[in-house]
């Protein structure tokens, strides 16, 4: 999860990805946001992330995306 | 049938008077069949066109559960390749004709109304679909009033079908207060569409249609331009939105302050809202993730780093989208240009983002500064502007020629319309710039975040009908009676 944070502060220092649960709801990260953390999160944890996975509530907080990357390391 | 025609608000009448006669559950039928009213007044044959892309997209949709790609690629080969033809064909022949010793004739092809907002939303329908973001709809009539309801079809919002579908087939109770929130929002969208941006409209011809005999006036051109796209739009989906609110339908919101956008990707998240995020989920996210897109991705890195290779694979989708988005204006090169300057400027952005916040943290400017936030307005504007000159040009030549000419000579002229008619030039200007200081103090409340809507709705009753009748009125003296339709009903 560190290392998470570490990775989404690279590419958007300005949001608090500790508490914050509203990261897209409230236009925090853009979809360019996104898709570099996609890209980062795809090479650093060698997983597969499909456009089904493009959701907001997948990209709300950093507690849904560390869920996410465990679905998927899993799956 | 224009949005502004005494037909389509008899039809909305009539629509919203027989919609809360029905029991509840008939609701959706009285909705359909003013649907296909509406679409056969236009030309009967044009109703074939939405039955066509809707019975496509419903019988993939039926297959596409279960990941069959082959469910969702055919309809959407089928509903596209129409759409490619009737709107491009001509565009690719003459494309052709370029080629040494090819004479091929122009095809002649009508294009039915609305047939890019309803194409787009029946295929981000089956896509949803596929990735089991919505259920498949079973009955067909009632999905073919998805597709084609009729305050959308003309000019969008273009819907989903998580929040569209459901609202259409629920029958909605009667509520007065929804049905003023609906009224004021026509009358506001009559207000903007035909006292602002239709006389707007005039001095944009103007000065576009003639810029080889007036060789100045570029800027006031863009200026005026940028009023009346803005009017014309979001005024055509005010009355879409009010009509949609009579009978209890909340349709997505198009437009949200959009010259208030600090940055260009900012102006793309309140302008034309709909179609942004279709092109973000439809076309940006699985272009993104492809994998080509990853393998480019990975050689960027390499190459050039972490942080450069990542923009710049970002980059090359935001160019693909935004290359369709000028597609989808026009079958022209001005149009491609248009598309393709917003997905350089953004995507070169992106590439920079490290390197502002640097200069940012070296300078001391932080985001919250109120001087830096006007500053990243009026720069956004600017750009905007830019870009406006090629999407109103007849050609890239004629932009760009106009672009340079911006501050040659004088740069306004109150009578360029009628030079020899003062009264009549006034008549037809201080509409335009009375109506933009009321629309920018209204906007200032939205931005607020103040329901301004919710607030009108609640004045006594007699204030709605003497506004309603005033602006029916000035329309009728100021108005431009040669106004041509709505810009977006075109497209």
């Amino acid at each position: 999860m560190e290392e998470l944070i570490r990775i989404l502060e690279e590419i958007q220092p300005d949001a608090d990805y500790e508490n914050c649960t509203t990261l897209i709801d409230d236009e925090i990260l853009s979809s360019l946001d996104v898709m570099s953390i996609v890209a980062e999160l795809e090479d650093e944890y060698d997983i597969r992330i499909l456009p089904v996975e493009i959701v907001p509530a997948n990209f709300n907080s950093a507690e849904a995306m560390w869920q996410m990357v465990q679905r998927l390391r899993e799956g | 049938m224009s949005f502004t025609s005494l037909g389509f608000f008899i039809l909305a009448a009539a629509c919203t008077c027989v919609y809360y006669l029905l029991k509840s559950s008939h609701r959706w039928i009285c909705l359909l069949l003013f649907s296909a009213l509406y679409y056969a007044a236009a030309g009967p044959v044009f109703l074939l066109f939405v039955l066509f892309a809707a019975f496509t997209t419903w019988v993939g949709g039926r297959y596409a559960v279960g990941q069959k790609k082959a469910a969702v690629a055919i309809p959407l080969l089928l509903d596209f390749g129409v759409l490619a033809y009737l709107k491009y064909s001509a565009f690719a022949v003459s494309l052709l004709n370029l080629l040494p010793g090819v004479s091929l004739g122009l095809p002649q092809t009508l294009l039915p109304l609305g047939i890019s907002f309803y194409t787009f939303q029946s295929a981000g329908y089956l896509l949803d679909v596929y990735w089991k973001r919505c259920e498949p709809e079973e009955n067909f009539f009632r999905y073919l009033l998805f597709v084609g309801f009729f305050p959308q079809l003309m000019q969008g919002p273009i819907g989903r079908c998580s929040t569209l579908m459901p609202q259409l087939q629920e029958g909605h109770a009667f509520d007065i207060l929804q049905i003023r929130r609906g009224l004021w929002r026509i009358c506001w969208g009559l207000f903007k569409k035909l006292l602002i941006a239709d006389n707007a409209a005039l001095y944009v011809n103007t000065i576009f249609d003639e810029y080889q005999s007036i060789q100045s006036l570029g800027l006031q051109g863009v200026l005026m331009y940028s009023v009346q796209l803005y009017m014309d739009f979001s005024g055509g989906i005010d009355i879409a939105l009010g009509v949609a609110e009579l009978v209890g339908i909340h349709l997505d919101e198009n437009f949200r302050q959009p010259y208030f956008a600090q940055s260009l990707t900012e102006f793309w998240h309140r302008w034309h809202i709909t179609l942004g995020t279709w092109m973000k989920d439809y076309l940006f996210y699985p272009v993104s993730l492809s994998g080509w897109m990853g393998s480019f991705r990975k050689m960027c890195r390499k190459r050039f780093g972490k942080e450069t290779g990542r923009a710049m694979a970002v980059g090359v989708a935001n160019l693909i989208v935004f290359l369709a988005v000028g597609i989808w204006h026009g079958p022209a090169w001005h149009f491609i240009a248009y598309g393709l300057y917003n997905g350089v400027i953004i995507s070169v952005s992106g590439l920079l983002t490290g390197t502002f916040r640097k200069w940012k943290r070296a300078l001391g400017i932080k985001d919250s500064m109120r001087w830096f936030q006007g500053f990243r307005m009026l720069r956004t504007f600017a750009i905007v502007n830019v870009s406006w000159f090629l999407d109103r040009s007849g050609s890239v030549p004629q932009a760009l020629q106009m672009l340079t000419s911006s501050f040659r000579g004088s740069i306004f002229s109150l009578t360029v319309i009628r030079s020899d008619d003062l009264q009549y030039c006034l008549l037809h200007f201080l509409p335009v710039l009375i109506g933009c200081v009321i629309v920018l103090i209204v906007s200032i409340f939205k931005e607020r975040k103040k329901n301004v809507l919710a607030w009108a709705a609640g004045l006594p009753g007699w204030v709605l009908p003497a506004v309603f009748a005033a602006v029916l009125i000035a329309a009728a003296l100021l108005g431009n009676k040669e106004s041509g339709g709505f810009i977006y009903a075109n497209f």
